[in-house]
């Protein structure tokens, strides 16, 4: 309990005072190896015909536990049989809230360790001289091993003025764990949703909540409990277990705590709920306790699908591989800069309207490779070697353009009025389809729940789930639009931007310098010579037509045909690039390659399984693998728990990983499932690791 | 720096999509699920071996005071002969973890049964809890009946009174003895899930 120590310090002092009037009323004790067992009486004497309390009270070994009421699958409550004098009356034990205790993989135990009071009420008859209880008293005690114990207590009461005996305390604390009847609404749906209303909850007043059922099986014990709380609502997701029944009441504790740690044990009799539906309190994400439902699954709404992919379409901003694109988007609001607030809003208009198209044809792409059964995934174009070394080339050009190597119309000229209006709503048109073609590669969180959803909506809603990232993605433009006070705060035009521009050249030669590696991982060391001619080439298009930008109309005639022909040969040679040899495959020295017969293999041995599926495209992935996964605390700890490390590769489409990653509700990499030994549940990971996170979750397997 | 703080912290609260894998729970009337395990005489036994008959998984740890009440009063081994009269197949699994109570070798296996003077058809070895978790076998005893036509007929406890006195099992319901009769009669069981009670099965960590 919190607030221990000075309920603690007031129980001390209460007993000082009292011991001085006040009579100890315990019984002498049945001492066994493990526990401590008396009878104690919450009053000195007893009154006649006035009720009074007794109580079991056990003392326990470290690490040994008895049983509550319903034990959970194993074990059994303490029985007491009462020997009370003649007329006597006793009430059944009111029993305090008990501990889950996990006791291994399939049971869940409710226990009291340490010290418990099981207090029960005595009505004694009216005429009485003396009240000598005898009682006879059997309980399991277990800890790994159970061992059933009795013995016999017997406790002569005189009779008397009742007053409060040395015990008495011991009874106040007791009550602090009986749980008090509910006056809140309870209902339980048929499919196990316990839902309470009352005025006093609140996501400020609980922030924790945990039901044990009052008998066996009616729900499963060892499920998570996914809590929701609403203002004067709070819903529990049970999960229903063999005994469950749809139509009957379901009896048991509530344990609420709240966000100071207080707890609050409420006795509640729900009633079964009219309909099927289960009328949920509506999600907030953060005050769940258990696990967060798969995005598609049938009882989450579209809206809150869309709400995931516009969350996650906002942090692929944020991403290592969306950085060249920002700097794009710094270029062009560094352009905008100066203009009035109508311009910046078509701006920031046609930058949305890129990126929607865009996610418009990955939409319908996706579409139709899934209609016809391609194994369609997030960041699945970048499988193509063909597809990477056009993205290299075009990110090279962009940079050969940023440096000043050749200029286009008046696009990307931020100086002066060059710009013409219909040109720049173009560039951000463009910037905006580019953003989105060269950020597909980092799944963000959110991002590959909600595409997983859409590889299984029906077209018309994936295309809304896409439309949904989109608009995230281009929502922080967006926001250039809607607070002119933003716009108005950026720098003046000026020399400034040329500088700015050619510096912003190298993070373009950088993506290209990575693309061209992963073609690398694709299609070989002859993959890597073809696109880098193919850069050679691009590059020489790019100054020809530069550099004849200056001359007369026929000059500049030549030169764009010039350029057109070198460049055309250099997307001539991606055909050769497509039936290039593959590359080794990516699995690193510490990990093997993953296949289903070999993960089924290693648990069917009962061994823990770490699976990493990557890919060479994947940014995320290789951040993660740097930074968490080839650590030395972490291989350590693979080590200590002998758990195996298989690694999926994805550079290359592979139908198993495919399937693998859709069967966990994604559609793109990363993705990092732990397998606990023995068949356990898996826990997926998440996307961004860190170090610690992977060891936190190892040592919680261990546990 | 923030914005990475931020952008992790949702990725952690949001992004663990906990995968709802865990194994269908067993259900009356459906297949139970099919396992292999070598028994304490060293054969492998499969449970589609036995399609046609009927079977019973009795789940086993000798120093588990409620397994006692049983063995000691002898009223496991007549279930187990009635069993084998009824033509259904016994089966004694034993999925205690090495080092744990409960545990058996093969040779400890069979004096076991010796010295309790059993009768079950094979006593299986399941030191790492495989046929044990696939059941979910939660305690010593835990009874599972099968039918002849692979369909599980009944699941829980040995009888109604979670005790380890032997006078209750006079007083209790027999469960297990009628879902052994019910299934070898052809009837339906009279109550198909029960609470299992005993000492939790010590399986490896």
């Amino acid at each position: 309990m919190s607030g221990g120590f000075s309920g603690r310090c007031l129980t001390a002092a209460i007993v000082v005072v009292l011991a001085w009037a006040a009579h100890a009323q315990e019984s002498a004790p049945i001492a066994t190896s493990h526990a401590t067992v008396t009878l104690v009486s919450e009053t000195a004497a007893v009154e006649p015909g006035k009720p009074f309390r007794l109580g079991l009270r056990f003392k326990l070994a470290k690490g040994w536990h008895i049983y509550w009421i319903n034990p959970g699958a194993a074990g059994e409550p303490p029985r007491l049989d009462l020997g009370l004098p003649e007329g006597a009356k006793a009430s059944d034990i009111a029993w305090p809230t008990p501990e889950r205790v996990r006791q291994n993989d399939e049971v869940m135990s409710y226990a009291y360790l340490d010290e418990v009071l099981l207090p029960f009420a005595v009505t004694p008859p009216a005429g009485l001289t003396s009240f000598p209880i005898k009682a006879k008293a059997s309980w399991l005690i277990c800890e790994k091993v159970c061992v059933p114990e009795e013995g016999e207590l017997t406790l002569d009461l005189p009779v008397g003025p009742a007053s409060p005996s040395v015990e008495a305390p011991l009874f106040a604390a007791a009550d602090a764990r009986i749980p008090k009847p509910s006056t809140d609404a309870a209902t339980i749906s048929s499919d196990g949703v316990l839902t309470i209303a009352g005025g006093d909850l609140s996501p400020d007043v609980v922030r924790e909540a945990w039901f044990l059922p009052a008998s066996w099986g009616a729900i499963d014990d060892l499920a998570p409990q996914a809590l929701n709380v609403a203002t004067g609502k709070l819903s529990l997701a049970l999960k229903p277990g063999p005994a469950f029944d749809p139509k009957a009441t379901l009896a048991g504790v509530l344990a609420l705590e709240d966000v100071a740690g207080r707890e609050r044990d409420l006795s509640i009799v729900a009633a079964p709920q009219a309909g099927t539906a289960s009328a949920a309190v509506p999600p907030e994400p953060h005050r769940s306790n258990g696990a967060v439902a798969p995005a598609a699954s049938d009882s989450q709404s579209l809206l809150s699908v869309l709400a995931f992919a516009f969350l996650g379409g906002l942090i692929l901003n944020l991403m290592p591989c969306v950085f060249p694109i920002l700097a794009v988007k710094a270029m062009s609001a560094a352009g905008l800069a100066g203009r009035d607030r109508g311009v910046v809003r078509l701006h920031a208009a046609s930058y949305t309207l890129g990126v929607l198209v865009a996610f418009g044809g990955l939409a319908a792409i996706f579409v139709v490779l899934r209609a016809a059964g391609a194994a369609a995934g997030w960041g699945f174009q970048f499988q193509s070697p063909a597809f990477v070394a056009a993205m290299a080339w075009l990110l090279f050009a962009i940079g050969l353009n940023l440096s000043g190597v050749f200029e286009i119309g008046g696009g990307w000229v931020g100086v002066g009025d060059r710009l013409t209006r219909r040109g720049g709503l173009a560039g951000s048109f463009f910037t905006g389809l580019l953003a989105v073609v060269v950020a597909t590669p980092c799944t963000a969180p959110f991002m590959g729940a909600a595409v997983a959803a859409a590889a299984t909506a029906p077209p018309a809603t994936a295309l809304l789930i896409f439309m949904a990232v989109g608009l995230g993605l281009a929502a922080p433009y967006g926001v250039l639009a809607l607070a002119p006070g933003l716009a108005a705060a950026l720098p003046r035009p000026g020399r400034w931007m040329l500088i700015f521009r050619q510096a912003l050249a190298f993070p373009m030669y950088a993506a290209a310098v990575w693309l061209v590696w992963v073609v690398g991982q694709q299609a070989g060391a002859d993959g890597a010579l073809i696109v880098l001619s193919g850069a050679v080439l691009i590059g020489f298009a790019a100054w020809i037509f530069g550099a004849t930008r200056t001359s007369a109309r026929r000059g500049r005639a030549i030169g764009e045909a010039l350029a057109a022909a070198v460049a055309l040969m250099a997307l001539l040679t991606l055909d050769r690039l497509a039936v290039a040899p593959q590359g080794a495959t990516a699995a690193a020295e510490d990990a093997t390659v993953y296949s289903p017969d070999r993960l089924a293999a290693l648990r069917a041995e009962g061994r823990p399984v770490f699976v990493n599926m990557t890919a060479a495209w994947c940014v995320t992935c290789l951040v993660n693998e740097r930074v968490a996964l080839s650590s030395d605390r972490v291989k350590e700890a693979f080590a200590k728990r002998n758990v195996a490390y298989l690694k999926g590769d994805w550079t290359r489409a592979d139908p198993a990983i495919a399937q693998f990653l859709r069967e966990h509700g994604r559609d793109g990499v990363p993705l990092y499932i732990l397998y606990p030994p023995h068949g356990e549940e898996p826990v997926v990971l998440p996307q961004i690791l860190t170090e610690t996170a992977v060891v936190d979750e190892l040592n919680r397997m261990g546990s | 720096m923030r914005k990475i703080g931020l952008a992790l912290t949702i990725a952690a609260l949001g992004l663990t999509i906990a995968p709802i894998l865990a194994g269908e729970p067993l259900k009356i009337g459906v297949p139970a699920p099919d396992f292999a395990g070598i028994d304490s005489n060293g054969q492998t036994v499969r449970l589609a071996d036995f399609k046609g008959k009927e079977v019973v998984l009795e789940w086993t740890n000798d120093g588990c005071p409620y397994v006692g009440k049983w063995y000691r009063s002898g009223a496991m081994q007549d279930l187990q002969r009635e069993a084998a009269k009824l033509g259904a197949v016994w089966l004694t699994i034993a999925s205690s973890a090495p080092g744990e109570q409960g545990y058996v070798d093969a040779a400890k296996a069979n004096a076991d049964t010796k010295d309790r003077n059993a009768e079950p058809a094979h006593v299986l070895l399941d030191p790492r809890g495989a046929i044990g978790r696939l059941y979910g076998a939660q305690t010593t005893p835990h009874i599972f009946v099968i039918g002849p036509d692979g369909a599980l007929a009944y699941m829980g406890g040995a009888d109604s009174i979670a005790s380890t006195r032997i006078e209750d099992l006079q007083k209790a319901e027999p469960y297990a003895r009628e879902a052994l009769e019910a299934v070898a009669a052809g009837k339906p069981v009279p109550h198909p899930v029960t609470r299992p009670y005993g000492c939790s099965v010590k399986y490896s960590s």
